[in-house]
């Protein structure tokens, strides 16, 4: 965790200030422990998380002296002015420090050796340093029943918390959900949730990182490492396309855990993860996880070596006649950029195409400023277009709500009820009424300093006419940034490097099949991709889980996960960012990369990348958007692609036309509901499934009842799922929740995502 | 030794003033037609501060000081809120002003919250006054229905109106900022400051905090003016004084004071009684439990802000607690040790684990374990603790026990060495059958 604030000690706005008798600047208004931290001079702290708002001055550890004050002073809550004079070291503070400490301790049980936080604990760090060496209690200590389990991934250990309140501040003032609170008083205090329920919901594992001792512990990785034998590597989450940076933990060759960075991406996450980028990595380690190349020959399935698998996907791509390759949405780009490669030389006349919207009109939109998710803070009017950040992008959430504390209206329009809608201005339109509901928006747009558009790509390459809407009124205003949600973990990547959408491929011949972490049978138009894989030629899949598509393949070559290997992806803000290999894999994988490399030795025309690193060089020099990017600039945080430039928005005049009878379909994914949180062991309790959901007077219309199974059809399929009633939910349409592994909503759509309606019967 | 009942006036009336009426006919509600019809809000004020008041919840800031505190030109609505926790044990003053004179408190809300512009007002009761509780909400509908409350009030153009809330039962809710906390809904724990209330207070509005008895000496003095209120008792301490006595004198109750004219002596043995038959004084807390205690050799010291800060210790709430030689001091501060450790809310790190640490201590020595470097190590805990903390609790629990160490060491080295807390605590049924004074 970022104990203090970032300092920015080379503005113009700096004091002078005296630290320890020595002369030492900072910011005016900054926090005087963070202006201590900028100046070299550690002051301990445990309260004070400068992401959970104002500080609250409780743990009272930071004391120090300050000329002027009387007694001494909590640095957390002083900020620094000019000529002031700060002594931490003196005797008196020396001795409040060490009181602190031995108070916090008097009835801490001290069972470091048996507790998961020992080693990285900083109650140990600071009590080393700052603390006594002996305790003068003689009493016996307080104990409580222990642990208790706030929730299905959260211990709770009484006996271990001091009281610092971080855990309760994230739950009332960051994730708003103000389920944690503190119950007793005095020394009986106790971290309670305030219903007496399990403390669930979408960010609740962040109090694990936030915790500054062994209270809150992580269930999924408590006892299964100890700081000393674990290795931590920084990567980027996968899960959606938001991209928070985080830290994986690796141990015997797995990893245990993954948490927020110590040093957070303060534009993209600042150090918050959701459960599922926190959790999901237990997907890796699942029964589905592909852990054995897999070889179909006529009737016979048999396991077969990396090499083997390997040879036999070149021997049955070369004897094709045309060939084409699909990528998933979350392919790196080294992949896909290899697969491009492959595509281009020795594969037999390929086509290549990506999971992916054509998003035709989205072009100019694209082409305004891009925000970064950092951005959203200092916005003064966020609008927030479709989508569902809390559950499609879940740290977006986190940081409108940071804006909205701020004072940032926030107006949010869509097509669907969301989880947002509180935060402000709750704008519903009906399919095909997205632009008109775009007009109250588009009025404060022009009015206001700095507007921001954060919007979702699929809500609106559903309504073209409400993206051209937006871009216009966006271009108008100067200090206008648009942040676009992505629907493809890598999509700008894909799109950068000019891979274009599958959804053309799906009526032609595919002939043979190479697929990179694609999976089309279970996306979008699923029955469609299915009859055209079963009638085409083999099919090579390099996946690193079983799907439908491994089921069918001829060659299965497991692959890494994001876990695993070294790429890079584009995520949120255009923001190039990379991951890297926390874990090597199971022993009959290799990266994707590697693997397509190989695979180009076998059909006969070497391609000469020997690392992801110049892959990426190549790649970057192919295409103009990632020009002048590296490993190096990219670096441990990232950095912006350009900006691509408009496309022709021509025909974008009017929302794309439903296909079929009945009322229109709107379908929302959640993370929460998708792969890893189903296969994840430390997930699966609280994963989210499938379902319908109708305005109650819809449902008596339709004659349907509340949590019966409904039969929904559309011309691209079928699907039969639990329909829920909600009052919030917009009359005139049927909202379902698609991506969850084995679920069908999915195929009710066209593969390029064409608005369809549905009829709706009792199943 | 001159007695006033001037924020008691039903004494001076002899009856109780409960109704709208009654407390009309001893000339109740004049001052605040008189400051409302004639005043600006700004003259009052003034008024005020020259009377020199000073809070009498505990601290003593100057009434009119804190008031002006309040920014002029702030944008949101500003409140008055009534502190009527009277939570510190021992004291029980504005008890009686509630029930017996509630009117007077109202009047005295109106008149500040006209004063700093505010609209609203509320007063925060402790949960265990639920009688109070009753009266006073009775005697706010009735001000509201006889036009002392609500809008335009006595056909001022004033708005001015009074909720009533009632705390849980928890000490720290008598801290102002602990207070607010609450009265937002809150867990009741104090706040960090600066900003201070009158800045930031309740809903982060512009808030005036005063205590029960500061607010009902309003009236009086606009009625009779500054002058007379702050041409009683001395330069530093004007006006008087409620004082409740309670503990080993034959005469508890309140006994309101001219500030400076009355020594402690003469409120304990002239006022409020004296100790029973053939007992001798041992110790007093005359501010309240929260303030360090005073000995036999401190009995002429004036009751006054000042004459008792030299003494060493604190006027406060007023509340004086008095024990003659059949208490003895260790259990005392036990009792007030734990007293402090339960009352803790437990968000500054001293004060929670301080507290029962100090309780811990003092329940070893009266469990006959005590050592003799406990002394070494409660006064180290008294500087680790003391002063540390975000609100006063913490302080308010190390005075009493620090001072009763110094004051009265010998008592507790003989507990100490001896293993043996004697005498035990008393109790009337085992004084009358002559029972055992030892045990």
């Amino acid at each position: 965790m970022p104990d203090y604030a970032p300092v920015d000690l080379t503005g113009t706005d700096l004091v002078e200030f005296e630290l320890n008798g020595r002369t030492v600047k900072a910011p005016a208004g900054t926090m005087l422990v963070d202006a201590c931290a900028a100046n070299g001079v550690e002051v301990p702290i445990f309260c004070y998380e400068p992401r959970l708002g104002d500080p609250l001055g409780a743990c009272r550890q930071c004391l120090v002296s300050v000329e002027g004050i009387p007694g001494l002073t909590t640095a957390c809550s002083t900020p620094v002015a000019a000529e002031m004079m700060v002594d931490t070291v003196s005797e008196e503070v020396r001795e409040a420090q060490d009181g602190i400490l031995e108070l916090l301790l008097e009835n801490h049980p001290l069972d470091c050796p048996v507790c998961d936080k020992g080693g990285e604990c900083p109650l140990q760090d600071r009590t080393f340093r700052f603390g006594p060496g002996e305790s003068r209690m003689v009493e016996p200590k307080r104990h409580f029943p222990k642990p208790l389990k706030l929730s299905p991934q959260i211990a709770l250990d009484r006996e271990r918390c001091i009281s610092c309140y971080r855990c309760v501040r994230f739950s009332q003032d960051v994730s708003e959900d103000g389920n944690l609170t503190m119950s007793e008083r005095g020394g009986r205090s106790e971290i309670t949730t305030f219903t007496g329920d399990s403390y669930n919901g979408r960010f609740t594992g962040n109090v694990i990182d936030l915790c500054p001792v062994g209270a809150l512990t992580s269930i999924p990785y408590r006892f299964t490492s100890r700081p000393w034998d674990i290795q931590n590597t920084p990567s980027v989450c996968a899960s959606c396309s938001v991209g928070c940076n985080t830290e994986l933990t690796l141990r015997e060759g797995e990893i245990k855990r993954v948490q927020g960075r110590d040093e957070p991406n303060w534009q993209v996450e600042e150090g918050w993860l959701c459960n599922v980028g926190r959790w999901g990595y237990g997907a890796d380690q699942a029964p589905q996880r592909l852990r054995q190349p897999i070889l179909r020959d006529g009737g016979e399935t048999r396991e077969c070596s990396l090499e083997e698998a390997v040879a036999a996907a070149g021997l049955v791509l070369a004897h094709e006649a045309h060939t084409t390759v699909l990528l998933g949405g979350d392919v790196t780009v080294e992949e896909a950029f290899i697969a491009k490669e492959l595509a281009a030389g020795p594969l037999p006349d390929a086509q290549v195409g990506s999971a992916g919207v054509v998003g035709a009109a989205l072009g100019p939109l694209r082409a305004l400023p891009a925000a970064q998710l950092g951005d959203i803070d200092g916005a003064d009017l966020v609008v927030v277009v479709g989508g569902d950040p809390a559950n499609q992008h879940p740290v977006a959430e986190l940081r409108l709500r940071k804006a909205r504390r701020a004072g940032a209206r926030i107006v949010l329009v869509g097509p669907r009820a969301q989880e947002l809608e509180s935060l402000g201005e709750s704008i519903r339109t009906a399919p095909g009424n997205l632009a008109e509901g775009l007009t109250s928006a588009v009025a404060q747009i022009a009015t206001v300093k700095r507007p921001l558009v954060v919007w979702d790509e699929l809500d609106l390459d559903a309504e073209p006419d409400a993206a051209v809407v937006l871009a216009t009124a966006l271009g108008d205003n100067a200090a206008a940034s648009q942040l676009e949600l992505t629907s493809e973990v890598n999509g700008a990547g894909l799109r950068a490097l000019g891979v274009a959408p599958h959804s053309r491929l799906v009526d032609q011949d595919l002939g043979g099949v190479l697929a990179v972490r694609a999976n089309p049978g279970a996306g979008p138009g699923g029955d469609a991709w299915n009859r055209a894989l079963d009638s085409g030629g083999p099919i090579v899949v390099i996946a690193s889980h079983h799907s439908e598509l491994t089921e069918r393949a001829t060659v299965v070559i497991p692959c890494s996960s994001h876990f695993e290997h070294e790429g890079v992806l584009v995520t949120a803000g255009q923001r190039a960012q990379r991951l890297r290999p926390g874990a090597a894999g199971p022993e009959q994988s290799a990266p994707g990369w590697e693997i397509l490399i190989a695979l180009s030795h076998r059909l006969g025309v070497a391609l000469e990348y020997r690392s992801p690193r110049s892959a990426f060089a190549a790649a970057t020099a192919s295409a103009p958007a990632l020009s002048g990017l590296d490993y190096d600039t990219l670096g441990d945080l990232g950095a912006e692609i350009a900006t691509s430039p408009a496309s022709d928005v021509n025909g974008a005049g009017a929302p794309r036309a439903h296909d079929g009878e009945g009322l229109p379909l709107v379908t929302g994914r959640s993370v929460f509901g998708g792969p890893e949180a189903h296969l994840s062991e430390g997930l699966v309790v609280t994963a989210t499934g499938e379902e319908a959901v109708l305005h109650p007077a819809e449902a008596a219309r339709l004659n349907v009842a509340d949590a019966n199974l409904i039969t929904l059809n559309s011309p691209n399929g079928e699907c039969t799922v639990r329909l829920r009633l909600d009052p919030g939910a917009p009359e005139g349409a049927v909202f379902a929740v698609r991506g969850v592994p084995g679920g069908t909503v999915e195929s009710l759509l066209a593969p390029d995502r064409a608005p369809v309606n549905v009829t709706v019967n009792t199943a | 030794m001159p007695q006033l009942n001037s924020v008691y006036r039903h004494r001076a009336a002899d009856r109780v003033l409960t109704t709208v009426d009654t407390y009309r006919l001893s000339g109740g509600y004049l001052a605040l037609e008189k400051a409302l019809g004639e005043m600006t809000a700004d003259e009052l004020l003034y008024v005020f501060h020259r009377s020199g008041l000073r809070g009498r919840g505990g601290a003593g800031f100057p009434m009119g000081r804190k008031a002006s505190f309040l920014p002029k030109d702030a944008q949101l609505a500003k409140y008055l809120v009534c502190n009527a926790d009277e939570s510190e044990p021992g004291t029980f003053k504005d008890r009686e002003i509630m029930e017996l004179n509630p009117h007077q408190l109202i009047e005295g809300m109106v008149l500040a919250g006209y004063a700093i512009g505010a609209e609203r007002g509320y007063i925060y009761i402790r949960g265990e006054y639920e009688y109070q509780a009753q009266i006073l909400d009775a005697a706010i509908e009735a001000a509201r229905e006889s036009g002392y409350l609500g809008s335009d009030i006595a056909g001022s153009k004033v708005d001015f109106d009074l909720t009533l809330y009632r705390g849980a039962g928890a000490y720290i809710c008598g801290e102002e900022t602990g207070l607010l906390e609450s009265l937002e809904g809150k867990r009741g724990q104090p706040r960090l400051k600066p900003p201070f209330p009158a800045v930031k207070g309740l809903w982060a509005s512009p808030t005036l905090l005063n205590n029960v008895e500061t607010l009902a000496a309003l009236p009086p003095i606009v009625e009779n003016g500054p002058d007379w209120y702050a041409g009683m008792g001395t330069e530093k301490s004007p006006g008087t004084k409620v004082f409740s006595i309670s503990g080993h004198v034959t005469k508890p109750g309140n006994y309101e004071v001219v500030l400076g004219d009355t020594t402690l002596r003469e409120l304990i043995f002239d006022m409020a009684g004296g100790l029973r038959e053939g007992r001798s004084f041992k110790a007093c807390w005359v501010g309240g439990s929260s303030v360090p205690v005073l000995a036999e050799q401190h009995l002429d010291t004036p009751l006054d802000y000042e004459s008792l800060q030299e003494a060493g210790t604190f006027l406060g709430s007023g509340g004086c607690i008095v024990m003659d030689d059949s208490g003895c001091i260790v259990r005392a501060s036990l009792r007030l040790a734990s007293f402090y450790r339960h009352e803790s809310c437990g968000k500054c790190t001293p004060c929670r684990e301080g507290t029962g640490w100090m309780e811990n201590v003092l329940q070893r020595m009266v469990d006959g374990e005590g050592r003799m470097e406990d002394f070494e190590l409660m006064e180290a805990l008294f500087g680790r603790i003391g002063g540390k903390c975000l609100c006063a609790l913490a302080d308010g629990a190390v005075a009493p026990i620090s001072s009763a160490i110094r004051l009265f060491r010998k008592d507790f080295v003989r507990v100490v060495s001896e293993g043996s807390p004697l005498p035990q605590p008393m109790s009337p049924q085992l004084e009358m059958s002559g029972g055992r004074a030892n045990a």
